[in-house]
């Protein structure tokens, strides 16, 4: 091979790297883990209010114990299991970002709504709770109004359930 | 492959009469048949995950009636005078939940019995509690094994099967006092290996538990192809075995160590236990210290022409019975295990898991397992109770494995004491 031949290949292969080098995907940012349905540390929690259609399940934070509202005394355990399940659990994927029929996942009018809030009454969380997926490995919900509904682990339906039978006075 | 360490056990089973399903059936006086006919019968009966398959058609079940206290003695009187003996004996320390004699405050020297004969269920313990009478229950046998097989079942039939063996030796709860030697200071020990097919015949395990609170399990794998027994983590009783959708900690519902988990007994009801039969088999001495048991196989629904039911569904020598559970919450201390929180179903009585539910680190449900048992009983000085099936489902993948279904086991009293050793599973293919 002639010297031109040779320096030809060298600025071929040269611009093939360039090539190659500018036109490689971006990587992309590794992904910082989702955060917890809940944020706030399980003392910060005063209220948790269960709404599934007219009935209300309600526990309230007084004097470190928890009441319904009534007064009647709840077991702690339950209370704080679903507190403590929130702010471990974080939501898996968002499934619909703009859902044209939010009822489809379970999330139309009078879909069930969990909420808690401080002792000032602030809002700490608001989740509508949906279906089951088809699998039944999480439930649909979304997050503090927000459109988009995301799935979360199907262990927040055992707790809202557990929540549900230890409710103080049992089961209407 | 290291999930061979606690292998899964077989079974058989009496085929009994099902009547069809119906309010007065159901009442508990005749066999009857709960299917998707009438699967409302069985609302309270089963975890909803099953409950949904039943509906579906995918499962069914044949129910059979059971007298209590005649099931209640599928245990010897020696070890129910043993459970009364330990009434007020012990209790739990509360840091791991571990067994404390009350009069040393240590670690019991010797337990036979259940240690907690009455569990009340206000007590904040009574879930560590229930998991301890659970392991003593299950120890009372003293040791012995089968050769069992694992298939891993999809919606098209089986797709992969593993034939392997599982030998134990236990130094806790067993019936005539401990052994004279016990150096290692062990509640138990275990050698399990790979027997077919041939890539991974030979690979083998040894797991030896500790009587202690802290002490992890020490485990140890042998691959013949790199001809080494490399220790490996305990949590990985919570890894797939042979890549199919069983555990190794699916053995009796729970295999790991007690102290592993955060116990809480969350709720009670009554649950549709699967058995081979609702009362003891008889064993068969073969030596001074060895007894046999032969038990039916359960075919599942991929080995029956014209099965009803999901193909991993057991279709012949398997019955349930309706019994009284405690529910309770399991969740592993060790960040390297794999499951989240676990929703076991323990017999208030009898102490064995039938049912539990898995959900993964990100609190997504994704597993169910059944666990089978056969109980042993020639009189009453002496009984054993056998894990002889487990059916995982993973209803994430929409796929089963089923461990156990051996037609034959054993009891022995008195192994080799160089038997389970790192020699035994580095030589188990010479």
């Amino acid at each position: 091979m002639t010297e031109r031949g040779t320096v030809f290949l060298v600025l071929v292969l040269a611009a093939l790297g360039a090539w190659l080098w500018l036109s490689r995907a971006p990587r992309p940012a590794s992904a910082p883990p989702a955060a917890p349905l809940l944020r706030v540390p399980a003392a910060d929690v005063a209220r948790v209010e269960l709404a599934e259609g007219d009935e209300r399940v309600v526990a309230v934070r007084r004097d470190g114990a928890w009441a319904d509202a009534a007064g009647r005394a709840w077991d702690a355990a339950v209370v704080a299991d679903l507190i403590e399940t929130l702010r471990g659990l974080a939501p898996i994927m968002v499934v619909d970002a703009a859902p044209a029929d939010p009822a489809d996942y379970g999330l139309g009018p009078g879909a069930t709504r969990l909420a808690l809030a401080g002792a000032r009454g602030e809002r700490l969380l608001a989740l509508d709770v949906g279906e089951r997926n088809p699998a039944w490995t999480g439930l649909y919900v979304r997050v503090d109004d927000a459109r988009a509904v995301v799935l979360v682990g199907a262990v927040l339906r055992w707790e809202m359930e557990k929540l549900r039978d230890a409710r103080p006075g049992g089961k209407p | 492959m290291n999930g061979f360490r606690f292998g899964l056990a077989a079974l058989a089973a009496v085929a009994l009469v099902c009547g069809r399903g119906g309010p007065a059936a159901a009442a508990g006086d005749e066999p009857w048949t709960l299917d998707a006919n009438n699967w409302q019968e069985g609302k309270d009966l089963l975890p909803e995950p099953v409950l949904k398959r039943l509906q579906k058609g995918e499962y069914w079940f044949k129910v059979v009636p059971v007298d209590p206290q005649k099931f209640h003695h599928n245990y010897s009187q020696a070890f129910w005078d043993a459970t009364a003996a330990n009434e007020g004996k012990y209790d739990v320390e509360p840091k791991q939940c571990g067994l404390r004699d009350k009069s040393t405050g240590k670690i019991p020297v010797f337990v036979f019995g259940l240690p907690f004969p009455k569990i009340d269920k206000n007590d904040p313990q009574a879930g560590c509690k229930i998991a301890h009478d659970f392991n003593f229950a299950g120890l009372q046998g003293g040791g012995g094994g089968a050769t069992f097989t694992l298939n891993g079942v999809d919606s098209g039939g089986q797709f992969r099967r593993v034939k392997a063996f599982l030998h134990t030796q236990g130094f806790q709860g067993r019936h005539f006092g401990p052994l004279k030697d016990n150096p290692e200071n062990l509640q138990g020990q275990a050698l399990g290996g790979a027997i077919e097919p041939l890539d991974v015949e030979g690979v083998s395990t040894l797991t030896k538990r500790y009587w202690d609170w802290e002490s992890q399990d020490a485990l140890w794998a042998y691959v013949p192809s790199t001809r080494r027994a490399r220790r490996v983590n305990a949590s990985t009783r919570s890894d797939p075995v042979a890549g199919l959708d069983i555990f190794a900690d699916d053995l009796n519902c729970y295999a790991g160590k007690i102290e592993y988990y955060r116990w809480k007994l969350v709720g009670e009801q009554n649950i549709l236990a699967p058995v081979l039969q609702p009362y003891p088999f008889p064993a068969k001495p073969v030596s001074p210290t060895r007894q046999i048991i032969e038990t039916p196989y359960m075919p599942a629904g991929y080995e029956v022409p014209n099965a009803k039911g999901a193909p991993w569904w057991i279709q012949q020598n398997l019955v349930f019975i309706p019994r009284p559970v405690w529910v309770v919450e399991g969740q592993s201390s060790d960040p390297y295990y794999n499951f989240g929180k676990v929703i076991m179903y323990f017999d208030k009585e009898m102490f064995r898991i039938y049912w539990k539910m898995v959900h993964n680190r990100a609190g997504e449900y994704f597993y169910t397992a059944m666990c089978g048992y056969h109980f042993v009983k020639n009189d009453e000085t002496f009984s054993a109770v056998f894990p002889n099936l487990v059916v995982g489902v993973n209803d994430k993948t929409n796929r089963s494995a089923l461990g156990g279904r051996y037609q034959s086991s054993f009891l022995e009293q008195h192994w080799d004491p160089a038997y389970f050793s790192l020699r035994t599973i580095a030589h188990m293919t010479d």
